[in-house]
């Protein structure tokens, strides 16, 4: 039970973050970025190649690029270096020119086709197979732990990670930036016509959002040390965005219920059920499960379970804004 | 008390024919939409402060002229120059800091924020809307943030709309849409406002709120350019009317001499 629950606590601490990351892509800045797991894929194959070392030797049962050694915690920063890395370039094809419409189709496209050439270039992540035998970060120094108390001391770290990215998150949700976001989120053409630089601006949260993602990935592959395309399918974007509209789009604490509800209580918990019917007949009763949330929440509570925060305005001269804190002092007078 | 129209323009106040300058100078201005021609060569100056009223029959060209003014619309001939800039091939928000501001034809409110939420995002210079400040927020960006809550609260009040304030703008109704999007240009100190349609489903009182609003403006030293289809309203707030037609500048000048050119009525009733 020990490791179940330490390994709920992993996953959800990586699903946390996931979510947190696309909320902040589409809650934020209304980009509908269907390719999002493949943020969270090149996060952990960084992360893995980093520090699997040569595919010789030991690893000469599998085929990579790079394999370097890196010692923890650099595989992880690497991590989130990538999954930036990649939404600057897919940013620049998806966000930049196109309409939110036909960028929804962009990105689901991107999704087909980065699993389609990770899967059949077997020299990049050792093709549909994928890696396996990634090394646990810290396994050697830590050698000392039995199973149970490594698996409890990655969960700690996973939290801490998690607990790092929302304080970041809530620091920069509280700017003139993230409003301006939701402004262009609301309307692009209105935000342009205030001065707003609507296309810097989205790129910069799709990076954003694809460093957190990166980042996940590499939290997660340095925990199950594997990771192949089966893993990343583009459905499982689907799962993290109804975790997102569930809990409440732009809104930290409901994307954190909403994922919490769809990641571990519609898709954990029932791997303890009893099997019936035919073989993997509970896996597909999950995905119909989510389907039909996300379709009650968008007719009921389109707003999610914790609805966007409605920020009032402080009347008081020289009083904080409810924006931003202002330092001791800095205060303009009323009229 | 002060007020959002004054603030500390040069422009000398109500005697708007005293200094006039030439702020906006349209050349040649070609609009194409795939094949159709939208803007067929337009000209036109717009002197500062003044209020020009932009009238024609439907597909005249008028709402095209104004986004290829504000760069919404990719000019496709001709010169858009502001103030001695050409700013023919500049984006839109890099026209917005120049000072051409712009409302459209559909009230383009964001509608997940609140009214004054609408206020801030247009505050001057943008306090904050960068994410570097956003990561390293300095006491300069919260003395910024301070000035536009003050400068919004002023906007609410001159615009009588402070008692929702904190009203999400997706429950306002259009005339209350009109004066947020509005309020909202008045937050990013204007030199030049573009008004698409800014009377259509507003009531008759606000009508006259907004009508009076506009005054206020341009007697601020601020210039004004309203595309409407109501005469009265022209009639009444505009110094000059510039009529349309088939995307092409067809009569300039006061209301009085516009109405009685003869190819105006036609246009018209065409």
């Amino acid at each position: 039970m020990s490791y179940y629950l330490s390994t709920i606590v992993v996953y959800f601490g990586v699903d946390v973050l996931a979510a947190w990351a696309l909320n902040i892509q589409f809650g934020w800045a209304g980009v509908p970025n269907f390719a999002f797991i493949i943020f969270q894929a090149i996060g952990a194959y960084a992360a893995a190649v980093v520090s699997l070392g040569p595919d010789s030797g030991a690893n000469s049962f599998q085929r990579y690029i790079v394999g370097a050694n890196l010692p923890f915690p650099l595989p992880l920063l690497v991590a989130g270096v990538a999954g930036g890395a990649l939404a600057l370039i897919v940013g620049v094809i998806a966000t930049l020119r196109l309409r939110r419409d036909y960028q929804a189709a962009v990105f689901l496209l991107i999704a087909l086709i980065a699993s389609q050439v990770v899967s059949g270039d077997v020299g990049l992540f050792n093709g549909s197979n994928g890696l396996a035998a990634v090394p646990q970060p810290l396994a050697g120094a830590l050698s000392s732990l039995s199973l149970g108390q490594y698996q409890w001391a990655y969960a700690g770290f996973t939290t801490v990670v998690t607990v790092a990215v929302l304080l970041v998150i809530r620091r920069i949700g509280r700017s003139g930036w993230q409003r301006a976001l939701r402004a262009s989120r609301d309307d692009e053409a209105a935000a342009g016509a205030l001065g707003l630089n609507v296309a810097a601006m989205r790129m910069q949260v799709f990076v954003v959002g694809g460093v957190i993602a990166g980042l996940s990935g590499g939290l997660l592959v340095g925990f199950i040390t594997a990771w192949s395309p089966g893993g990343w399918g583009y459905a499982e974007t689907f799962a993290i965005l109804t975790g997102v509209i569930l809990g409440g789009v732009s809104n930290d604490w409901g994307v954190l219920l909403g994922t919490f509800l769809v990641q571990i209580v519609f898709i954990e918990v029932p791997s303890f059920l009893p099997e019936f019917g035919y073989p993997g007949l509970i896996d597909k009763l999950e995905w119909i499960v989510i389907g039909f949330m996300w379709l009650a929440v968008l007719i009921l509570r389109p707003r999610g379970i914790i609805p966007e925060r409605r920020y009032r305005a402080k009347l008081e001269s020289g009083a904080e804004d409810a924006r931003y804190k202002l330092p001791a002092g800095v205060g303009v007078g009323g009229s | 008390m002060s007020t959002v129209f004054d603030r500390g323009q040069e422009q000398p106040k109500g005697d708007a024919a005293a200094a006039e300058r030439t702020l906006l100078d349209v050349l040649d201005v070609r609009v194409r939409y795939g094949g159709v021609e939208a803007v067929s060569g337009a000209s036109l100056q717009i002197l500062a402060p003044q209020i020009v009223g932009l009238i024609g029959p439907n597909g005249a060209g008028k709402s095209s002229l104004l986004a290829a003014i504000g760069g919404q619309a990719p000019v496709a001939g001709g010169t858009v120059v502001v103030d001695g800039h050409e700013v023919t091939k500049q984006p839109a928000y890099k026209r917005a800091r120049l000072g051409i501001v712009r409302t459209f034809q559909t009230a383009s409110v964001f509608e997940r924020l609140t009214v004054f939420e609408n206020l801030m995002v247009a505050g001057v210079g943008h306090p904050g809307a960068s994410l570097t400040r956003a990561f390293f927020p300095s006491a300069a960006l919260g003395a910024a943030a301070e000035t536009a809550r003050v400068e919004a609260l002023r906007v609410l009040e001159e615009l009588d709309i402070t008692g929702m304030r904190d009203t999400y703008c997706s429950d306002l109704s259009g005339g209350q849409r009109r004066l947020v999007e509005i309020g909202r240009c008045l937050m990013c100190s204007p030199r030049l406002l573009l008004l698409d349609e800014p009377m259509v489903g507003v009531a008759p009182h606000l009508v006259r709120r907004i009508g009076e609003t506009c005054l206020r403006i341009r007697d601020s030293g601020v210039a004004i350019v309203i595309v409407e289809h109501a005469l009265e309203v022209i009639e009444e707030f505009c110094d000059r009317v510039v009529v349309m037609a088939f995307g092409e500048v067809l009569d300039d000048g006061s209301y009085e001499d516009v109405m009685k050119n003869g190819s105006v009525r036609d246009a018209y009733l065409a």
